[in-house]
């Protein structure tokens, strides 16, 4: 602070600088005195001109002034889903950030019990499927003799799957089986076979073989063994 | 004052997975950056501005003839004294009190003095962009009270996250148990009087430095200390004091000028 009096009583300059190090310039002017022959319009345009310098020039003030971050956190207005790894067969479990319906990150969930928050760099980078333009939205047939898959609705597929399953049981269904001369009620098919994967959870693998054991399925198999 | 937090990287822990390159690319939504297999198992040659995380890998053959390969995370150091910082006339890399060097892209002109003077050699300007870029420790994370997406996802727990002095208590404990199977096992960053001021990327080491690629002893350019430290804050109090001598001046005249012409004004009405 260093305050200027051109003439006493008329005006007082003074350089004020805020907390953050920036120079203002303050004019005290008191246009009181009839013989002042410095102009107020001169006298603004000096003390701007002054300012700006000292400003520039810093003057050993730090200036320095850390800068919030402007960008939008990335998880902003998302909604968190819990899922699991669809690749190998441990079976991470995965934080999943919906936003807009689309999957914008994807994590190590730490409450569950296999990874505990940790993801490997397979998994690390799945949320690339989901939203990638390569990916199989629809089921896709391919009939006997064709060479080419074509779109299929759900409806269609799953009824279609039922007839299938339903076809193969009957022709392949063993009713008894003989040993020696005596017969034992069997009741299985050996034409079906169902294979689990490591991202089912556990209800919905209690289901499927539930439903395996019920279709008299005797071949059931899990991912992890393949 | 901010809690100081650091990352730990315990190399005899790491498997070399690759997540955290992954991770780190995952949450700051950059592109692949494919590159050719070129005999080794290393995958990307140097950090790029796609890639501000990558894992080193070494083949050493120890002083007893066994073959061993060592991994080693490596990315921008966060260094007590950043020569980057230092080095960037725009303010766009700033040392915070949590350990972070900070970068504020909008204030990067890329000029690329941060890449010259950093002793790691980490800093890389996109020429497209004209940007530089380098990893900002998941700041947006750590803000949010998260753990950087590297540390995060781990799976050999390797990469440790929190406070620095949690950080440094389990590094010196864990070299210490290092020693036995190798003799020149040492901590990097850790010591805070080092040439870089320490950093906040520390490391548990099995070896010397210099075997994973990393200076023995990293120093802020002695150039850029001359020049920032001593020249510029010269030049700058020399510019001052030119400034205040024309103030002075200036002021001075004027009262002077107008002392005179009052004078002159006084004389020639007492002539009349």
């Amino acid at each position: 602070m260093f305050p200027y009096y051109v003439k006493k009583d008329i005006s007082l300059l003074s350089f004020v600088t805020t907390q953050h190090g920036h120079i203002l310039t303050a004019i005290h002017h008191h246009s009181g005195g009839k013989d002042m022959k410095l102009s107020r319009r001169e006298f603004v345009k000096l003390t701007g001109a002054l300012g700006a310098t000292l400003a520039l020039t810093e003057l050993g003030f730090d200036m320095k002034t850390v800068k919030a971050s402007t960008k939008e956190f990335k998880l902003k207005g998302s909604k968190e889903f819990t899922s699991i790894c669809t690749f190998c067969s441990v079976g991470c479990g995965m934080i999943c950030h919906v936003k807009d319906g689309k999957l914008i990150n994807l994590e190590g969930d730490p409450d569950h019990i296999i990874n505990e928050g940790a993801l490997c760099s397979k998994g690390a980078s799945m949320s690339v499927l989901p939203n990638s333009d390569q990916r199989v939205k629809t089921p896709l047939y391919r009939a006997p003799g064709s060479d080419r898959w074509q779109e299929i609705s759900w409806e269609e597929a799953i009824e279609r799957i039922a007839k299938k399953i339903k076809q193969v049981r009957d022709e392949n269904w063993i009713e008894k089986d003989v040993d020696g001369d005596k017969e034992y009620p069997a009741n299985r098919t050996e034409a079906l076979g169902f294979l689990g994967g490591a991202q089912n959870n556990n209800e919905e693998t209690y289901t499927f073989v539930k439903m395996a054991r019920a279709l008299g399925a005797t071949y059931v198999e899990h991912q992890a063994r393949l | 004052m901010a809690v100081e937090y650091a990352m730990l990287h315990d190399i005899s822990k790491c498997t070399g997975c690759r997540a955290c390159m992954v991770a780190c690319k995952q949450w700051k939504d950059l592109p692949a950056d494919p590159t050719p297999f070129v005999g080794e198992f290393q995958s990307h040659p140097d950090l790029s501005p796609t890639t501000l995380n990558l894992i080193r890998m070494t083949e050493t053959i120890d002083e007893q003839g066994n073959f061993r390969w060592d991994f080693l995370k490596f990315q921008c150091m966060h260094c007590g004294d950043p020569a980057c910082a230092k080095a960037c006339p725009e303010e766009a890399l700033i040392k915070k009190d949590n350990g972070v060097v900070s970068f504020i892209e909008e204030n990067c002109v890329g000029c690329g003095y941060c890449a010259q003077n950093c002793p790691f050699g980490v800093p890389k300007i996109d020429k497209e962009r004209n940007k530089s870029t380098k990893c900002n420790l998941c700041e947006d994370r750590i803000e949010h009270g998260m753990v950087p997406a590297c540390a995060k996802t781990c799976t050999a727990n390797a990469i440790l996250w929190g406070p620095r002095e949690e950080m440094v208590a389990i590094a010196k404990k864990r070299v210490e148990e290092l020693k036995k199977k190798y003799p020149h096992a040492q901590l990097y960053g850790v010591d805070k009087s080092d040439g870089v001021g320490g950093t906040t990327m520390m490391y548990v080491l099995t070896d010397k430095p210099s075997v994973f690629g990393l200076p023995d002893n990293p120093k802020v350019p002695v150039s850029l200390t001359i020049w920032k430290d001593i020249a510029q804050p010269g030049g700058k109090l020399l510019l001052g004091a030119t400034t205040m001598a024309v103030i002075g001046a200036l002021v001075s005249n004027t009262i002077l000028n107008r002392g005179k012409k009052e004078a002159q004004e006084e004389g020639g009405s007492n002539h009349e």
